[in-house]
């Protein structure tokens, strides 16, 4: 079954979500220390295709982020990840039922 | 049989065996094969070195040559491919004619092959140096053929490639012939709005070129015209030019070959081809330069697109990656993000090279509403057509293969380029395809805008595909290789040519045909008719000698008695 891709989910806060650059390196997954079972850049990519029944799906991911910051270190592109992470779990409170 | 009790002065020679580093003296004992040959007949110097072709070494021999007064070298290293020249230099420099240098392999031929078998590879050694102080001793000095050239070059098709080729030829001096098949100069990007990376207009860099060639009277611009023969020899060529049933003939010294590509056309169905909403680059390139504001396509607003990349490439017979393509799928996405910076945009990708700094817009791309999925190389995207609604599916790699579906206003397949069929002006020039489709160059590094047929060189995206910039830079290429032999005024040919014994020759005409370059001609001298083969011509190969009945053709360098004087050295070798 194949999900269509629709527009991205609204983070509220205007440009503040910017995934968009990720190069889908997978520097982020290997530098979290929890090992977060989801990597980052598949639920941005959630996020940009606006598949929003896949993010309310790792609601317990997103909100185990310890938020430390080691990923956006070694992020080539430049990416806020834990910003975009904290978008997410106020997306995930008005969003998640 | 190789005349060594013939009464004539004997050449002086001198061999040295080189043991390449380790690459030949590992395998092969250097120091038996300097014994095997120091006393042959005509050896005045034998031994063996390290590196012979290192400096020290290159000096020791044209020290010998002073102190021996050596008429030859052998040389026995590597594969003349490599060494030739350089050995030939120092003969040059020592004073000694330079074509009487012989080059004997013993690495591919003795160490590399025998690397299980020293002794045999060191017996092989003895014989093949043997042979070749054999072929030396009969050795003649030999001259560079000096063949003046016509200063005017034709270049046939005029694309940016051409008409940049032409007007830097024109800048130094050349008379040019710029020849193209279709009413008007400009080719491809004649067409095209911005182009990447710089955003230069497409039309308005051709209009620009158009004026520099109107500046320059030494360019002869033919349109609506092709080349349909060409005979002559390096250096002066005669072409035939034919425009509308009318053939012009003009000698030309070089031919640059420019004649660009085509674009790729899908098959109707391919990727949904053939529905008004499924559109190739170049099309959508033209929806995107022919208008302004929100982009419309079939009278329905686009706001979304999806792009397929490698339509065409990668597939099937065409297994070359087309190379412009990605950056200029991406660079089109830019354009249509300036039309409607709302429109989603979406890039279904194999791989993805937007290389050197076309990076910066694929970057650039990703922040303007630009999506990228990337589809397997056995899994391509499907796209189906209901009515006015158009899916595609694709299992997308970066979301972990999860199957993904979009319903796009518009597809765009992205299209590479294709070989033009061009076969009258292959058959005509004897051009060289290779086996993508397009024209050959002799190396792609080293030696990239000359082909097998001397004085014909290739430019552009006739070769292979290419960006404009990309296609004037080898223009440029072109244009400098042309010139380089044609302002010295008289070209250097190898004098390794096939000559005729006019006396013995009885004019029965068998070589003829046996002449791949057309070199042969019969002649008339005092009534009687014999051949006369034009050196600019002849490539050396050697073809014509064997089908004489009368053994009237030699090969200098090769003659018959060198190769039976070769043969008797191999057979007489003294092997351990």
């Amino acid at each position: 079954m194949s999900t269509l891709i629709a527009a991205p989910l609204d983070m509220t806060v205007r440009d503040g979500f910017d995934a968009e650059a990720c190069m889908n390196c997978g520097f982020c997954s290997a530098t979290c220390p929890l090992g977060v079972p989801i990597l980052p850049r598949r639920l941005f990519r959630y996020v940009l295709f606006g598949m929003d029944d896949a993010v309310r799906a790792e609601t317990e991911t997103i909100f185990s982020c310890l938020l430390c910051r080691s990923c956006e270190q070694s992020c080539p592109a430049g990416v806020h990840i834990t910003e975009n992470v904290r978008l997410l779990r106020g997306w995930l409170l008005r969003e998640g039922r | 049989m190789s005349g060594r009790n013939e009464a004539r002065t004997e050449p002086r020679i001198a061999v040295y065996v080189c043991q390449c580093g380790g690459n030949i003296g590992d395998y092969v004992d250097t120091n038996q094969v300097v014994h095997a040959v120091k006393d042959l007949p005509g050896v005045v110097v034998a031994r063996h070195a390290m590196f012979t072709c290192s400096d020290s070494n290159q000096q020791e021999m044209i020290d010998d040559v002073a102190r021996e007064h050596l008429d030859g070298f052998v040389v026995a290293c590597c594969s003349p491919k490599l060494h030739t020249f350089t050995f030939r230099g120092v003969a040059e420099r020592a004073g000694v004619n330079p074509y009487r240098v012989a080059q004997v392999n013993i690495r591919e031929q003795c160490s590399w092959t025998h690397t299980d078998d020293p002794t045999g590879a060191t017996s092989k050694a003895m014989k093949l140096v043997t042979a070749g102080v054999e072929r030396a001793r009969l050795m003649k000095p030999l001259h560079p053929i000096e063949v003046p050239t016509t200063p005017r070059v034709a270049v046939v098709g005029g694309g940016v490639a051409g008409m940049r080729a032409a007007i830097a030829l024109a800048d130094v001096g050349l008379e040019v012939h710029l020849i193209e098949k279709e009413p008007e100069l400009g080719g491809h990007v004649g067409k095209l709005g911005a182009m990447y990376p710089h955003g230069t207009v497409g039309t308005e860099l051709v209009h620009r070129m158009l004026e520099e060639i109107d500046r320059r009277p030494g360019i002869e611009v033919h349109t609506g015209a092709v080349v349909s023969a060409k005979s002559g020899t390096f250096g002066n060529y005669r072409i035939a030019i034919e425009s509308v049933g009318l053939r012009t003939e003009v000698t030309v010294g070089q031919i640059v070959v420019a004649t660009g590509f085509d674009s790729y056309e899908p098959a109707t169905g391919e990727f949904g081809y053939g529905s008004p909403r499924v559109v190739t680059l170049p099309e959508f390139r033209r929806l995107l330069d022919e208008a302004e504001g929100p982009i419309v396509r079939d009278g329905r607003p686009v706001r979304s697109i999806a792009y397929i990349y490698c339509v065409g490439s990668r597939c099937g017979d065409r297994t070359y990656c087309s190379r412009y393509c990605c950056s200029a799928a991406v660079h089109a996405s830019l354009l249509a993000a300036e039309r409607d910076p709302s429109v989603r945009q979406y890039h279904l990708y194999r791989d993805l090279r937007t290389y050197g700094r076309n990076e910066v817009m694929f970057g650039e791309s990703r922040k303007r509403g630009s999506y990228y999925l990337r589809f397997a190389d056995d899994d391509p995207p499907l796209v189906s057509i209901d009515g006015e609604r158009i899916r595609l599916t694709v299992h997308d790699l970066l979301t972990a293969g999860a199957e993904l579906a979009l319903e796009p206003d518009l597809v765009v397949l992205v299209t590479g380029m294709v070989p033009r069929a061009n076969d009258e002006l292959i058959g005509a020039l004897k051009l060289p395809v290779g086996r993508d489709g397009f024209l050959n160059e002799i190396h792609p590094k080293l030696r990239p805008v000359e082909t097998v047929v001397d004085g014909v060189l290739i430019a552009g995206a006739c070769q292979a595909p290419k960006s404009s910039a990309e296609s004037v830079t080898s223009g440029l290429a072109a244009a400098a290789q042309a010139a380089a032999v044609l302002r010295r005024g008289v070209a250097s040919l190898d004098p390794q040519v096939a000559i005729v014994d006019s006396g013995a020759c009885d004019g029965c005409g068998e070589c003829i045909g046996s002449c791949p370059f057309g070199a042969i001609e019969m002649t008339g001298t005092g009534g009687t008719v014999v051949a006369t083969i034009a050196a600019a011509g002849c490539k050396g190969c050697g073809a014509c000698t064997p089908t004489c009945p009368r053994n009237a053709i030699d090969l200098q360098g090769y003659t018959d008695a060198q190769v039976r004087a070769t043969i008797a050295g191999l057979l007489a070798g003294r092997a351990t």
